[in-house]
C-alpha cells in the first residue's frame, strides 16, 4: 500500500526540474525529502498534487495510476511554506471547507473540525479570522485543514521554514504525534534542515539537481551518504570536503596537510580522492596539522560554528556551547583521520569508505 | 558616530500602557547591539525612538551628548536598513551606493574610492556596473546595507530585521558579509531581530526584550550560561534550559530527594517562593557509575544527526538531555549526573546569584 | 497634553476642509430655491430673511413651465449606467481572472500587453471614437436606443474594470486557488468560492468607478441619441436658454449628483470596515 512515482521528468525552458525521479512512499510512514533550494523538492510535490504537468513518468497509488486525474479529484492535501489560508473565512470555516466540499453531515463536520483544532492547540480560536492570529497559529490552521481530511496523500512543503526559531522547535516536537493520526496516509515533508528531517522522518529521500541522490532510513543516510552532495546536504553545517590523495606516506589533504592513514584507508589504491569530515568531529587543538584564522563565528542554537581559513585548507568547525570568537583569532584544528569519509574524485563523488557508524537511536 | 543615550526613555502610544517602559540605556560608540524579542516586545518602538520616527512620551534621546529628542529623523544623521530591500531599480549598483554621497554634493572622483571600498567589503565589486533591477533579493539587501555603510559620519546604523525576506539558505552567507562589513567600518549598529541565532552571531551585546522591558543585556555566552530569568533560559539555546521544581533538603537545595546546591542564596528569599533549578540540556550527562546521579527513565530519543535529544522523566518531571551521537543511551532506567557548577537557581522566575 | 493639542488641530483641519468641500453644495442648495431676483441680488444665504424662497427651480425639472421633465431621462440614465456597469464588471472580472492566472501568448503579445491594450482604449479622446461608434450603431440599427448606449458604455467601462480587477487578483496568491482545488474544487468553484469573496473590495471599487464614469458621460449620450432616448446630462443641458436659469440648473445639479454621493458613501463604509482586507502573508 504505497504511492509510487516512476521516472518523473520535467524540463522547462531548457532547465531540467525533474530528471527521472523514481521513489516509493509507503502509507502510514513519514518521508522527508531533503535538498537545497531548487533541488526539485517543491516541483515533486506539485507534480504529485496535480498542480504541475509533467513531460513523462508514472504516478500510482496502491497500484492505481492517477497521473491523469485533475488536482481536485486526487484526494491530496498540501501545506505551503507561506501560511496560506482562506482569508475571508474564520479559522473554523477554513478547516471545515474541505469537509463541506465533500458534503459530509453537519454534525460530522462540527465534530471533526473541533477534534483537529484541539489537536493543533487552536480549540479556542475557531471564530477568529486568519489575519487576527499569529504566523505560527496561521500555519497550525493550514496544518489542521490538511489533517482534517485524512487524505490519501499529505504533502508539506517546508512548513516550518517561515516560523520563528523557538516555534519551529516546538512544532517539530509536536509533528510526530500530529501525524500519528494519519496512519493510512502517505506523508511527504520537504525540508532543507537535516536535523528536522532526521528527527521526524521514517524514510529520507535526498534530492540533488532534480534527481534522487539517495533513499534510506535517516540513520543510514547520515552514517553512509552515497556521494559528496548527499554528505553536504545531510549535515548542518555541511560536511567539510577537502581534495587530496593517498600515497606512500599516508594521506595528503588540501594544500599539503599530512595525516597518517588509518588501517581502513591504508589499503585503498594510491591516487586522488575527496575527503569529508563532519564539522562536529573537528576540534580545536594546540598541536595540530591545520592552523588558521577564524573568519566568522556563528551561533546556531546551543552550538557555535567557526569558519577557519588556513594555509593548508579551510574548514568549518561546530563546537558545543555558545561563545564569540573574534575574527582573526588563530587556532589549530585537529582532524581525526579515522573519522574521514573518502569519496571518488570526480563530478559525482561516490562514497568509497565511511567511518564506523557511531551510536544513534 | 556617537554614543547614544536613552535617558529615562519610555513610550506609551496614546497614553495607555507602556509599549516601552521607562529605562536608562546606553549604546556605546562603535559597538554592535541586537534588540532581541518576539513581536510586540517593544524592540521596534525603541528603534523608532532612536531614528526619530517616534517621539518618546518620556525621557530624552542624547546622541553624542546632544539632546536630539525633538530633532526630526532627517536631521539625525542615521542610516537605516529595513526588512524589505530598498534599491533604486533604474540605477546601477554603483549609483545606488553613491547616492547618499551625491546627495551631500560629493563629485564622482571624490566618491569613487569610498563606493569601491564598500562594494569590496560586501563582495559586490563585480556587480558595480550592473543595473539594480536584476539583482536577487539578498543582493538587493546588501545594496541597501551598503548605502547605510557608505557614509562615514552617520551617528548610527539601524537594521530592522534585515534578513526577513532572504531565502533561508542565503541567510548564513549574508550574515557573514554583514558582520564582516560592520567589523571593518565600526559604525554603532542597532540590529532588531526575533531570531536568537542572528542576534548572538551579530552582536557584541544582546538586549533581550519582553513586554516593553529589557530583561537581560549581555554577550552571547553570558545569555547562554547565566540567563537572568527563566524566559531567557528557554528562549536562548536549542532546546531551551530545563527548569526543575526544587525543594529545600536540610540546609541545601535539591530535587528528587537529592541535595545539589548550598542554600546560601535561597535563604534570602521567602519560603513561599517558587524555587527552580535550571540546567542546560547539554550540561547534563549519563552517569555510568551505578550509584551516582539521580535515577531517571528514558521516554524517547530524537535523532538530530550529530546530536541526540533524550527525553527523560526524573521524579515525575520531564527533562531534556542533549548528547553527542556517539554517547550510548541506556534504554529504560538511567542515572543522570548534575554538575554543580552548571546549576542555576531561580526564585519566582529570577536568577539568584550565589 | 501634546496628543490632545494635536487632535484638536486635526479636527480643525477636517472642519475647514469640509466647509471648503460643502460650500458649493450650500450654494447650489440655496440657489435652487431662488428666483431671478434672488440670484442677481448679490450673495444671500438665509431664506425668508435675505430672499424669498420659491419652488420654481425644482418645478421646472418636473414638467413645470419653461422647463423639462427630468423623470424619464433619470430612469434612462439609471438603466443605461447600471446595466453597462454590471455587464462590464461581470465580463471584466472574468477577463481579469484569466489574465491574472494564465499565461497567454500570441507571437510577441503577452498578458501585460493585453492588459495595456485594454487601458489604451481610454487613451484616445472621445471625439476619435464618436464617428466609428455612430457608424456601428447605425449599421446595427441601435442609434438613439438605450441598448446602443449600453453597448458603447461597456466598451468604455470594461477597460476600467479589467485594469482594477487584474491588480486585485494578482494580490490573491495563486496558492489560494491551488489549495481550493486540492480541497476538491474545480477551477470554476475555486474562482467563485475562494478568489471572488477575497476580491470583493476590488469589485466594489471597480463598480464604483464604472457607475461614476457611466453616469457622468455627456459626450456619447449627446452624439448617439436624439429624441427617443435622452439621458440626464443631455436633458439638463436642454434647460439652458438665453438667460441662464441658475435655479433650475442648481436643482438639477443636486439631483444628478445625489446617487454618486450615496454610492461613494456606502462603498467607503464597506471598505473601511476592513473585514475584507486580506490575511495573506
Amino acid at each position: 500500500m504505497s504511492l509510487v512515482v516512476q521516472e518523473l521528468s520535467l524540463v522547462r525552458n531548457g532547465v531540467p526540474h525533474l530528471g527521472g525521479v523514481s521513489a516509493t512512499f509507503p502509507r502510514g510512514q513519514l518521508t522527508a525529502v531533503i535538498g537545497r533550494t531548487l533541488a526539485g523538492k517543491t516541483t515533486l510535490l506539485r507534480v504529485i498534487a496535480g498542480l504541475q504537468a509533467i513531460d513523462g513518468g508514472m504516478l500510482d497509488l496502491d497500484g492505481r495510476p492517477f497521473g491523469r486525474l485533475p488536482a481536485w479529484k486526487r484526494d491530496v492535501a498540501m501545506v505551503y511554506q507561506q501560511f496560506i489560508n482562506y482569508p475571508h473565512l474564520s479559522v473554523f470555516e477554513n478547516v471545515a471547507f474541505p469537509l463541506r466540499k465533500k458534503r459530509l453531515a453537519r454534525t460530522e463536520v462540527e465534530r471533526r473540525v473541533r477534534e483537529v483544532l484541539s489537536t493543533v492547540g487552536l480549540a479556542d480560536f475557531g471564530k477568529r479570522r486568519p489575519s487576527a492570529i499569529s504566523g505560527g497559529q496561521q500555519q497550525r490552521v493550514a496544518l489542521a485543514r490538511a489533517l482534517v481530511r485524512e487524505a490519501n496523500i499529505l504533502l508539506l512543503d517546508e512548513p516550518l521554514v517561515n516560523l520563528d526559531y523557538k516555534l519551529r522547535e516546538q512544532l517539530r516536537d509536536e509533528f510526530r504525534s500530529l501525524f500519528s493520526t494519519q496512519e493510512h496516509s502517505v506523508v511527504i515533508f520537504n525540508t532543507t534542515d537535516p536535523a528536522e528531517a532526521m528527527m521526524i522522518a521514517d524514510q529520507i529521500v535526498v534530492m540533488h539537481e532534480g534527481r534522487i541522490a539517495q533513499i534510506g532510513k535517516p540513520a543510514d543516510v547520515f552514517e553512509a551518504p552515497v556521494s559528496v552532495a548527499v554528505a553536504e546536504i545531510i549535515n548542518d553545517p555541511p560536511m567539510n570536503i577537502l581534495a587530496g590523495r593517498i600515497d606512500g606516506d599516508g594521506l595528503l589533504l588540501g594544500e599539503g596537510l599530512r595525516l597518517p592513514a588509518p588501517p581502513r584507508l591504508a589499503t585503498l589504491p594510491r591516487r586522488a580522492y575527496r575527503f569529508g569530515v563532519r564539522a562536529g568531529e573537528l576540534a580545536p587543538a594546540d598541536e595540530a596539522p591545520l592552523v588558521g584564522a577564524v573568519t566568522f563565528s556563528e551561533v546556531s542554537g546551543s552550538e557555535t560554528t567557526l569558519h577557519v581559513a588556513g594555509e593548508k585548507g579551510s574548514v568549518v568547525l561546530q563546537l558545543e556551547g555558545v561563545f564569540v570568537m573574534p575574527p582573526g583569532t588563530r587556532i589549530g584544528v585537529a582532524i581525526p583521520a579515522d573519522r574521514l569519509f573518502v569519496f571518488e574524485d570526480d563530478g559525482e563523488g561516490r562514497l568509497i569508505s565511511a567511518p564506523a557508524a557511531i551510536g544513534g537511536s | 558616530m556617537a554614543r547614544i543615550h536613552l535617558e529615562q526613555v519610555g513610550h506609551s502610544y496614546g497614553g495607555g500602557t507602556y509599549a516601552l517602559e521607562k529605562a536608562d540605556l546606553v549604546f556605546e560608540e562603535g559597538l554592535t547591539y541586537a534588540l532581541l524579542g518576539p513581536s510586540g516586545c517593544g524592540k521596534t518602538t525603541m528603534l523608532n525612538i532612536i531614528s526619530g520616527l517616534v517621539r518618546p512620551s518620556d525621557g530624552r534621546v542624547l546622541v553624542g551628548g546632544t539632546d536630539m529628542t525633538d530633532v526630526p529623523t532627517v536631521r539625525r544623521n542615521i542610516a537605516q536598513v529595513f526588512q524589505f530591500p530598498v534599491v533604486y531599480r533604474s540605477k546601477t549598483v554603483f549609483e545606488n551606493l553613491a547616492f547618499p554621497l551625491r546627495c551631500r554634493g560629493w563629485n564622482t572622483t571624490r566618491l569613487r574610492p569610498r563606493v569601491e571600498e564598500i562594494a569590496e567589503l560586501l563582495g559586490m565589486s563585480k556587480r558595480l556596473g550592473q543595473s539594480a533591477r536584476n539583482l536577487t533579493a539578498d543582493e538587493k539587501q546588501l545594496v541597501s546595507l551598503g548605502r547605510g555603510l557608505v557614509r562615514e559620519d552617520v551617528a548610527a546604523l539601524l537594521m530592522d530585521e534585515p534578513l526577513t525576506v532572504i531565502d533561508p539558505q542565503m541567510k548564513s552567507d549574508l550574515r557573514r558579509r554583514i558582520k564582516q562589513a560592520n567589523a571593518r567600518t565600526r559604525h554603532t549598529v542597532v540590529y532588531v531581530t526575533h531570531d536568537q541565532n542572528e542576534a548572538m552571531t551579530f552582536a557584541d551585546e544582546v538586549l533581550v526584550m519582553r513586554a516593553g522591558r529589557v530583561v537581560q543585556r549581555g554577550g552571547a555566552q553570558e545569555l547562554f550560561e547565566n540567563p537572568r530569568d527563566t524566559y531567557v533560559g528557554t528562549f536562548i539555546g536549542s532546546p531551551g534550559m530545563n527548569f526543575m521544581a526544587a525543594e529545600r533538603i536540610g540546609g541545601r537545595i535539591g530535587f528528587a530527594g537529592v541535595a545539589l546546591l548550598p542554600a546560601t542564596a535561597a535563604n534570602e528569599v521567602p519560603d513561599a517562593a517558587d524555587l527552580r533549578i535550571g540546567i542546560r540540556p547539554e550540561h547534563l550527562a549519563f552517569s555510568n557509575d551505578g550509584e551516582q546521579g539521580i535515577p531517571a527513565s528514558v521516554n524517547f530519543v530524537q535523532d538530530q544527526g550529530s546530536f541526540l535529544i533524550v527525553d527523560l522523566t526524573v521524579a515525575s518531571q520531564t527533562i531534556k538531555v542533549k548528547v553527542r551521537r556517539e554517547v550510548r543511551i541506556p534504554s529504560g532506567p538511567a542515572r543522570l549526573s548534575f554538575p554543580a557548577e552548571r546549576l542555576r537557581l531561580y526564585a519566582d522566575g529570577a536568577l539568584l546569584t550565589p | 497634553m501634546m496628543p490632545r493639542f494635536y487632535s484638536a488641530l486635526k479636527y480643525a483641519a477636517v472642519l475647514i476642509w469640509s466647509a471648503f468641500v460643502l460650500a458649493p453644495f450650500m450654494w447650489a442648495l440655496t440657489t435652487s430655491f431662488k428666483t431671478a431676483n434672488g440670484v442677481t441680488g448679490g450673495p444671500t444665504y438665509l431664506p425668508w430673511i435675505q430672499y424669498k424662497p420659491s419652488l420654481h427651480g425644482w418645478e421646472s425639472l418636473f414638467g413645470g413651465a419653461g422647463g423639462i421633465d427630468i423623470v424619464q431621462p433619470y430612469i434612462d440614465s439609471i438603466i443605461v449606467t447600471v446595466g453597462a456597469s454590471i455587464i462590464s464588471i461581470v465580463l471584466g472580472t472574468l477577463a481579469a481572472y484569466g489574465l491574472s492566472r494564465f499565461q497567454y501568448r500570441a507571437g510577441f503579445v503577452k498578458n501585460s500587453d493585453i492588459v495595456f491594450f485594454f487601458i489604451s482604449q481610454r487613451i484616445m479622446p472621445p471625439i476619435v471614437l464618436a464617428i466609428p461608434f455612430f457608424l456601428m450603431l447605425q449599421f446595427l440599427g441601435l442609434l438613439d436606443t438605450k441598448t446602443g448606449l449600453i453597448i458603447v458604455y461597456i466598451a468604455l467601462l470594461l477597460p476600467i474594470a479589467v485594469w482594477i480587477m487584474v491588480d486585485f487578483f494578482d494580490g490573491v496568491p495563486r496558492a489560494v486557488d491551488e489549495m481550493a482545488m486540492l480541497d476538491g474544487c474545480t477551477p470554476f468553484e475555486a474562482f467563485f468560492k475562494v478568489v471572488l469573496p477575497n476580491s470583493l473590495p476590488g469589485i466594489l471599487v471597480a463598480l464604483m468607478f464604472c457607475l461614476i464614469f457611466g453616469w457622468n458621460d455627456f459626450f456619447f449620450a449627446f452624439t448617439l441619441t436624439f429624441t427617443d432616448t435622452q439621458l440626464l446630462p443631455v436633458a439638463i443641458v436642454a434647460l439652458n436658454s438665453s438667460v441662464t436659469p441658475w435655479w433650475s440648473l442648481s436643482a438639477s445639479a443636486l439631483i444628478s449628483v445625489a446617487p454618486l454621493v450615496l454610492i461613494a458613501f456606502f462603498v467607503e463604509r464597506l471598505l473601511s470596515r476592513g473585514t475584507l482586507a486580506g490575511a495573506i502573508r
